[in-house]
């Protein structure tokens, strides 16, 4: 297990540089140059070359790839060239709102999806299968930017139960979480359906069944247990990308994660902190595929025995 | 499984639970706030380097300023006055009016001279540098008066020193005022959580006041119906604006603005450069429909950079919409129903002008003029601006006060990157009108130059002018006292006033 879990970490490590190299060398060759959108027009270009080279963006690109690099091994991830803010300050007022955001959206989607999933599954071709899965349907179909609005308009114009937008607290938490998890019980909850019908007809159950365990024990022990390794797969993956920013809803919820500033510093060619942030982005992806493995050998002891 | 789920269930509400334990607030929960909603944050709160309007509407309440505007836009005294010793030596006395910093010092005239020397500095890389560059050097006279000696004669001069005044103490130290700022206006410094979310408290009376970034419209909009925010200004789509206008417990105010919109053409293009394609554009457009149906009537036609109370101002004729002839024009260039014109037309990727695109498309489509419309965000469409590589597009000068702007945009010297001629004027008529109006001393005589030179501008067409966009605001029931200035700022939040305090505490 312990090599196992080496050589995944060797290859995430080599994943992680290459997706900053790649990143490094995207942004430079994007149109759009950071000096023009900071002076505007009416500086002279000595002005720019000036503030060019205070900035480090006259070196070659593979001497300012160094100093990223550089910095990193020092755990200096530099500046923001607009703000001038050192970016671990920056990334770090934004870890905390895209954490919160991201669990509670878990949260939701677990609670949705759970349930919603495994009734599927047991009445299967039933009413309540088609209601399940029509839910499901509607939670894919509507998109983030509309159910946000939807929501809005619901529970704060209309009920006045939650605050339209912002991070004040747990209260401004639920609607930004349900919108995301709403979405992600529907995929989850699809997915939960379709493993659970799986196990359901193998004959490990059918012996439980003939057992006489009772149907939560066959549940909850035998069944979802084998079913999970493709829901964790998903859920990996969903992690990751909750918490690399769900920016369309960050945008209509005002909420100040990580995404937000990505995008921002993309559009204002921040470099330094757009790559830190793909940094921070990719990174995550990686740690949480790696653990979803290690929970895969946690979950079935034949992929733990393979390794 | 289930007690894995169970105990994970349990984990995140702990983690929740803890999460809304540790939510500090760095106020009193009792003390009351303005919340103001604005469609994006400050880039900094320098104003040796803010160029965005945010920051600089922002910079105006923690910093004063040498000059204010008056109405016609000339310059008028901020915190001191000024006398012109000479053609090139102008000296400035403060006000008897003694200005402290937030920090407790007293502004004096050693301030002043630090903060034009720190704009001056290459080492700063201030992008207000190049305004000032014909100041040759600066002296202090004594604690209330400094000198600003030139290095060639400049009667628009004072104009250019509406840059907040920083002190000097903290200026030596290399002091972040990006972040930390200190000036001596009437709004100080709270904090600053996350670029989107700004405290500053208004010293006078101690009002705490939020300013918000939300991005969304309808979001904002629904904020302020909410009673979250307490005031929003400006970027709202027509149909926000008309329904805001019926909600019986927002009210409304609106001020003509003096924003330029504009349609940019390349005049180094085989089509776009020819002048009669231009004014066929000019002649197609319905601006009246637009500004209606589009602008929920919020904008004034426009036929010019100044509107007609600018000092510089020059009465134009307008283009007005006149289908035949914009027609017959097509028709003299060799385009009919048979033989339509393609051109590119790049914008931003802000819906809103995304959709006056398309109503242009349209309008333009009736003589011949197929148009397909590219939008960028915002850093690949400047560059593709200032490279030259577009056919059409359209843009907004937005806070222009003095006449020096037609040198940046119009002389074939301020080509970019030395200048904002992105459509690459080179006119020996209009290099030389601006040449002569820079040159003459008296203001009256060199506003009668400016305005010929907006006439020649006006047949040559390198723009087609749009509107000015009115400045417009919504607030609700318990706010009193706020107005709306002709360039957007938020100078009205100085003397804003909150009513029914006890019910608008932080309630979040």
């Amino acid at each position: 297990m312990l090599n196992y879990i080496l050589s995944r970490l060797a290859s995430a490590l080599i994943v992680i540089f290459g997706v900053v190299f790649i990143v490094f060398m995207l942004i430079h060759l994007v149109p759009g140059d950071p000096v023009e959108v900071m002076l505007g027009e009416s500086a002279t270009s000595v002005d720019r070359q000036v503030l060019r080279h205070s900035l480090g963006l006259d070196l070659p690109l593979w001497q300012q790839f160094y100093r990223f690099i550089d910095g990193l091994l020092h755990f200096d991830l530099g500046h923001s060239l607009h703000s001038k803010q050192p970016i671990s300050e920056l990334i770090w007022t934004r870890i905390g709102p895209t954490l919160e955001l991201a669990l509670a959206s878990l949260l939701v989607a677990f609670i949705i999806a759970f349930p919603l999933g495994i009734l599927a599954a047991l009445k299967k071709d039933k009413l309540a299968d088609a209601a399940a899965m029509s839910f499901s349907l509607l939670g894919v179909s509507i998109p983030n930017f509309l159910m946000g609005p939807l929501l809005i308009l619901l529970f704060s114009v209309a009920l006045g139960w939650f605050p339209v937008s912002g991070r004040s607290g747990l209260n401004s938490l639920v609607l930004p979480a349900l919108t995301l998890g709403t979405a992600l019980a529907a995929v989850l909850s699809r997915m939960i359906r379709a493993s659970l019908l799986e196990v359901l007809n193998e004959d490990y159950i059918r012996t439980a069944k003939a057992k006489g365990l009772s149907q939560t024990r066959i549940i909850g022990l035998h069944a979802l247990r084998n079913a999970m390794l493709p829901v964790i797969t998903l859920i990996g993956l969903q992690i990751g990308a909750l918490l690399a920013g769900a920016v369309i809803t960050e945008i209509v919820f005002s909420w100040p994660g990580l995404g937000q500033l990505t995008i921002e510093s993309i559009q204002k060619r921040d470099y330094p902190v757009v790559q830190a942030c793909i940094l921070l982005i990719s990174t995550t992806y990686v740690v949480v595929n790696t653990l979803t493995d290690i929970v895969y050998g946690i979950l079935d002891p034949r992929i733990r025995l393979e390794s | 499984m289930i007690k894995w789920i169970l105990s994970g269930t349990c984990f995140l509400f702990l983690f929740f639970g803890l999460l809304s334990c540790s939510d500090k607030t760095p106020f009193d929960a009792e003390q009351s706030i303005i919340r103001f909603g604005m469609s994006s944050a400050p880039v900094t709160l320098d104003p040796l380097h803010a160029t965005d309007a945010t920051s600089s509407r922002i910079n105006r309440l923690i910093y004063q300023r040498l000059v204010e505007f008056g109405a016609d836009n000339k310059p008028v005294p901020g915190i001191a006055d000024w006398r012109q010793l000479d053609d090139q030596h102008y000296r400035f006395t403060l006000t008897d009016k003694t200005f402290h910093f937030h920090h407790g010092k007293i502004l004096t005239a050693h301030d002043i001279k630090a903060t034009f020397d720190a704009v001056l500095n290459k080492a700063t890389a201030s992008p207000h540098q190049n305004i000032l560059k014909h100041i040759k050097r600066i002296e202090v006279v004594n604690e209330q008066i400094v000198d600003f000696y030139l290095s060639r004669p400049d009667p628009l001069f004072p104009s250019f020193l509406a840059i907040g005044i920083l002190p000097a103490d903290l200026l030596s130290t290399g002091h972040s005022f990006s972040q930390n700022p200190v000036g001596s206006g009437p709004f100080e410094f709270s904090h600053w959580p996350f670029d989107g979310q700004l405290f500053l408290r208004r010293i006078e009376d101690k009002q705490l006041f939020e300013f918000l970034k939300i991005k969304n419209p309808t979001v904002r909009v629904l904020k302020l119906l909410r009673g979250e925010l307490d005031l929003i200004q400006n970027n709202l789509p027509p149909e926000h604006i008309s329904y805001l206008k019926n909600q019986p417990e927002i009210h409304y105010l609106s001020e003509k603005g003096s924003n330029y919109s504009y349609l940019g053409f390349n005049l180094e293009d085989k089509e776009t450069g020819k002048v009669e394609l231009r004014k066929a554009i000019a002649y197609a457009l319905d601006r009246d429909k637009i500004i209606q149906y589009a602008l929920g009537n919020a904008a004034e036609k426009a036929n010019g950079f100044f509107p007609s109370s600018h000092w510089a101002a020059a009465e134009l004729v307008d283009y007005n919409t006149d289908q035949i002839r914009a027609v017959a024009l097509m028709d003299k260039l060799g385009y009919s129903k048979d033989n339509r014109l393609h051109l590119t037309y790049k914008t931003s990727s802000d819906p809103f002008r995304i959709r006056i695109a398309t109503i242009i498309q349209s309008q333009l489509k009736d003589i011949f003029i197929d148009m397909d419309i590219r939008s960028y965000d915002w850093g690949t469409f400047y560059g593709d601006i200032k490279a030259g590589k577009f056919q059409l597009y359209s843009l907004t000068w937005v806070g222009i006060k003095t006449p020096d702007v037609f040198r940046n945009v119009f002389h074939s010297a301020s080509l970019p990157p030395e200048g904002a001629n992105r459509g690459r004027l080179n006119n020996k008529k209009i290099d030389q009108l601006i040449e002569q109006a820079e040159q003459e001393l008296d203001l009256t005589k060199q506003a009668g130059l400016y305005q010929l030179l907006q006439q020649e501008i006006h047949q040559t067409l390198p723009y087609v002018s749009l509107w000015y966009e009115d400045n417009i605001a919504f607030f609700r029931d318990n706010i009193q006292a706020y107005q709306v200035s002709n360039d957007g700022n938020y100078d009205g939040l100085m003397s804003v006033r909150q009513i029914n305090d006890a019910a608008r505490v932080n309630k979040y």
